[in-house]
């Protein structure tokens, strides 16, 4: 192969291999066609270029591309958005692959790398995200470098590390952006859509959707008490309340309902939750929420926080709740009505057996009691892996399974609740967390997700009954992993048994949380922090201009510096310096050695010319001509050089 | 005159007025050196632009930290730019006079005293580009800039442009030289010249004669002596290169005259008077050469010879070509 070809392949492959960085955390997330796709054209197009295939003509690229954009669309409904866009982006990079020559193609590509590295922060802001991002945004400028350049070679240059160089020269710079420039609202286009598919509760439940999500290790959201840790048995976090069903599935409210009130009766826990995106505006706060970060959320008439818009970016609010508390009476029609409202054709079984036990137990509580004791007693059984239930799912429960996890067991209390009258909804949550001892906070996984039963009864209001509780008591009190048998495995379970990995493990979600508080989370109140900190009182947008102004010119002065140093001009000999500053004071008096003079005839002359300068000047030359032709000099010789040349006052 | 075109003038004299002429070694320094975003640079600002409106409608924290990072490492590159001219030390030398219409060879040296070596720096004079080149850390680089030619007399190299997109050709960043330095243009020689006349006549007329009958003595070899009248002998006596001098032969030594030149206009008998020139040193032959109010006394040999095309070349000389 040609030098030139070489060449033009080792540009490709740099190219290629930003991109493929670049691409590499949206693979995953990508339909499989599109994925494999990239992957099957880029080494098609480095194996091309390597063997000098000849590139598919600009008909077949054009029919590929019109094709592949149907394609994205028939799979994501939509070629703009977050999802669809990307899944375009991915494509067209492919594509533009298959025609990259010239310096211009290169470039397009490398840019759509740095716009897809973006992306890849919109999905998601983790450490591990920035982690792999940063060096690929390093190895796509480092790509850029050959590709700009319009000489070749040249002695010692590789892209790669001169790019890390200029990267660590941008770095004090781009703090200084990041650190102040301001943070604001703004809104350009339209607010990022619950289009998402984030893993997590949601506004609707059937059964099994839960379970799906048990078996999911990632964070939901982490916790900090400002005082004594809840017990396990209170640690309920309300999400949303789900008091709508059609027998089947359970979904939220659409009609507002009166506002009720809780009064706090005691055990009041003050703490600050840091919750990752959910794409949903449901907050989390433990029962019974008092007070929050004031304008983050409204409550709903159902006491869970609601955002105005969804959670997409890592989202952190303070709350007050009392642990034990009691809602107000009586309770507006409209709410007992909305909480009694049962399909009439669904589940007869189910309505059947509520009213025999209603009737037998004589009082709502004792009713209560009796549920909870059925599913004590009989062959309920509570399992991640529930078989699929009919449709009319809590008599399939009920009568059939008895196999459930906790949606099932909420959603048949909470029937069986209504079929005997009595006003009763699911709230669908987490419960738990595992405590971080290493970062002192509490984590709560999408594995703690959770769905119990309230209802309401005279005289108390609202009360909470966790029915999972009476089959699997364990559940909420030391954690899902002890509810369930041994045969089902847990993600994280190899975590818990080794103590090195456990704390490891703790370890690096202290590092996520860390960066969730100070990176991800930095925003326009802790920007005013830091000013504040540095001396602006009241900063308005003059201390932040003058923060960036002055934090710039510093940040710019050390890549001058640097740059310069790196530039220095290399320092002369220093027996060659003493020589010369002694021919430099010999030119103050008019006499300079001629070009290609040898040093002892200049001596000679100078001797001629100024017979007193003599010895000295003898003695300098000699002292030079050892110091730089002679063997070995020693220390001392410079020395003296230098002491005779400082004394030599012609 | 476009406005661009208008423009580019403008600015061109507005520099030449700053910086004046230059004359010798220059070194660029920070006031010499300007830097502006190529259109690549500007696709990147729009790309960045893009980035934060987006990292912004989004909330997003590391949205922001990449295009900040991004934004810095343009900055970087800027200034890495601008590093790559300055301190460099540019000296300009006149090449050989070239013959009209084909190209003067300027010699550009550049000097890096720096440690870090400097990539990409090309250099450009109207008309004339060279490829870029890398400057190793102090050490040296040579260019050559090819600037054709028009006509005879003499041209001036008056603009060169140094400038460097390195390193990712964001910015470019550049240096104007007015070296103002002249070369000299001899006159093209005729494709079909008729031969010199051959007329046997008084001192300082067509022919001196010169006899080759009789051994006169030994003189100094020149580049151009006739190979056959070397003395061999002598050389292997003494070494050194001795031609034999020989009176009264009839070998002819032409003094060509611009009046004996054929042609329609000056320029075309110059032009014959350099074919005579070019072809009788190439021979080895001793030539003379008589314009008027100017001698050349017949000599052989290339100094000879670059003397009779100078004189050529500076005869009623058209006014400079500057470049």
């Amino acid at each position: 192969m040609s030098a030139e070809r070489e060449e033009s392949f080792r540009r490709l492959a740099w190219t290629t291999l930003g991109l493929l960085a670049a691409l590499a955390p949206h693979l995953l997330r990508l339909r499989p066609w599109i994925s494999l796709f990239v992957l099957a054209v880029a080494g098609w197009r480095l194996a091309a270029e390597r063997r000098g295939w000849r590139m598919p003509p600009g008909l077949l690229r054009g029919a590929i591309a019109g094709a592949g954009t149907v394609g994205v669309f028939l799979s994501y409904a939509a070629i703009t958005g977050l999802d669809g866009g990307t899944a375009l982006l991915a494509l067209m990079s492919a594509l533009k692959l298959l025609e990259t020559r010239t310096p211009r193609d290169h470039t397009i590509l490398i840019f759509i790398g740095w716009f897809l590295c973006l992306a890849s922060f919109f999905y998601a802001q983790d450490f591990r995200t920035a982690a792999w991002v940063l060096p690929t945004v390093w190895l796509l400028a480092a790509a850029l470098l050959p590709v700009a350049r319009r000489g070749r070679g040249g002695p010692g240059l590789h892209p790669f590390r001169t790019t890390g160089a200029m990267l660590a020269k941008a770095v004090p710079v781009a703090l200084v952006l990041f650190l102040f420039f301001p943070r604001v609202e703004a809104t350009f286009w339209g607010a990022p859509s619950s289009e998402r598919a984030l893993s997590g509760i949601t506004e609707e439940m059937s059964p099994g959707d839960i379970s799906d999500l048990t078996l999911n290790d990632v964070v939901a959201f982490r916790v900090r008490f400002d005082g004594p840790l809840p017990p396990p048995a209170l640690r309920y976090w309300r999400g949303t309340v789900l008091s709508l069903t059609d027998g089947f599935s359970w979904s939220r409210a659409g009609a507002p309902l009166p506002r009720e009130t809780a009064i706090a009766r005691e055990g009041s826990v003050d703490y600050t939750v840091t919750l990752e995106p959910t794409g949903q505006q449901m907050l989390f706060a433990l029962d019974m929420v008092a007070h929050w970060t004031p304008g983050i959320a409204i409550q709903s008439a159902d006491f869970t926080l609601r955002t105005r818009r969804p959670v997409n970016a890592v989202l952190r609010y303070d709350a007050v709740s009392s642990l034990r508390y009691r809602t107000a009476d009586p309770l507006p029609q409209s709410t007992r009505h909305a909480n009694l409202q049962l399909p009439d054709t669904r589940n007869p079984r189910a309505r059947a057996l509520a009213a025999r036990m209603r009737a037998d137990a004589g009082s709502d509580a004792a009713f209560i009691r009796s549920v909870l004791a059925m599913f004590r007693q009989q062959a309920f059984r509570y399992t991640l892996t529930p078989p699929g239930l009919a449709r009319d799912s809590v008599d399939d429960f009920l009568f059939n399974t008895r196999q459930g996890f906790c949606g099932h067991y909420a959603s048949a209390f909470t029937t069986l609740m209504r079929a005997a009258g009595i006003p009763a909804r699911v709230v669908a949550g987490y419960q738990g967390g595992d405590w971080n001892p290493i970062g002192g906070y509490l984590i709560v996984r999408q594995s703690h997700a959770h769905a119990w039963s309230e209802v309401w009864l005279p005289g108390e209001g609202w009360k909470r009954v966790d029915p999972t509780a009476a089959v699997a008591p364990e559940r909420v009190e030391r954690g899902i992993e002890a509810a369930v048998a041994e045969s089902e495995l847990l993600p994280g379970a190899l975590m818990r048994e080794s103590p090195i990995l456990w704390r490891l493990g703790m370890a690096w979600d202290n590092l996520n949380a860390g960066w969730n508080d100070w990176v991800v989370r930095f925003d326009r109140a802790m920007q005013d922090g830091m000013l504040v900190d540095l001396g602006f009182d009241d900063p308005d947008w003059r201390s932040f201009a003058a923060a960036l102004g002055i934090g710039l010119a510093a940040a710019m002065a050390a890549v001058f510096a640097w740059l310069a140093f790196e530039h220095r001009p290399r320092r002369p000999d220093p027996v060659v310096a003493a020589y010369r500053r002694f021919t430099r004071r010999l030119a103050r008096r008019g006499i300079e050695p001629a070009v290609g003079e040898p040093p002892r005839d200049f001596a000679q002359r100078v001797r001629y010319l100024r017979p007193e300068l003599g010895v000295t000047v003898l003695a300098i030359t000699e002292a030079y001509l050892r110091l730089r032709y002679g063997p070995e000099p020693a220390a001392e010789d410079l020395q003296r050089l230098r002491a005779l040349v400082a004394a030599f006052r012609p | 005159m476009g406005l661009r075109a208008r423009l580019t003038r403008r600015t061109r004299d507005w520099i030449r007025r700053r910086q004046g002429a230059d004359a010798g070694p220059v070194t660029l320094r920070r006031g010499r050196i300007y830097i502006l975003p190529t259109g690549l640079g500007g696709a990147f600002g729009l790309m960045l632009v893009g980035m934060l409106l987006g990292s912004l409608n989004y909330g997003n924290n590391l949205g922001l930290a990449l295009t900040f990072l991004l934004a810095a490492l343009a900055v970087v590159a800027m200034h890495a730019c601008h590093r790559n001219l300055e301190a460099l030390i540019v000296r300009a030398r006149a090449p050989d006079p070239p013959f009209a219409g084909s190209d003067a060879a300027f010699g550009l040296a550049l000097a890096n005293p720096g440690r870090a070596p400097r990539f990409d720096i090309e250099a450009a004079a109207p008309d004339a580009a060279q490829a870029p080149v890398s400057v190793p850390a102090t050490g040296e680089a040579a260019l050559e800039l090819r600037v054709p030619t028009r006509r005879r007399g003499s041209v001036v190299l008056d603009r060169v442009e140094v400038s460097t997109c390195f390193p990712y050709g964001l910015f470019r960043a550049w240096a104007v030289l007015h070296p103002a330095l002249p070369c000299l243009v001899y006159p093209r020689p005729a494709a079909d010249a008729p031969p010199p006349p051959r007329l046997p006549g008084p001192q300082g007329g067509g022919l001196v004669r010169r006899g080759e009958d009789d051994f006169a003595g030994l003189k100094d070899y020149h580049p151009g002596d006739a190979p056959r009248h070397i003395a061999w002998k002598a050389y292997a006596r003494a070494g050194e290169l001795l031609v034999k001098e020989w009176s009264g032969d009839a070998e002819a030594v032409p003094v060509f005259d611009l009046a004996d030149a054929p042609g329609a206009d000056l320029e075309e008998r110059l032009s014959i008077l350099a074919r005579w020139i070019v072809d009788a040193e190439a021979r080895g032959q001793a030539f003379g050469l008589q314009l008027p109010g100017e001698e050349h006394p017949p000599a052989p040999g290339a100094a000879q010879r670059r003397r009779c095309l100078a004189a050529l070349a500076r005869f009623e000389a058209p006014a400079p070509d500057v470049r």
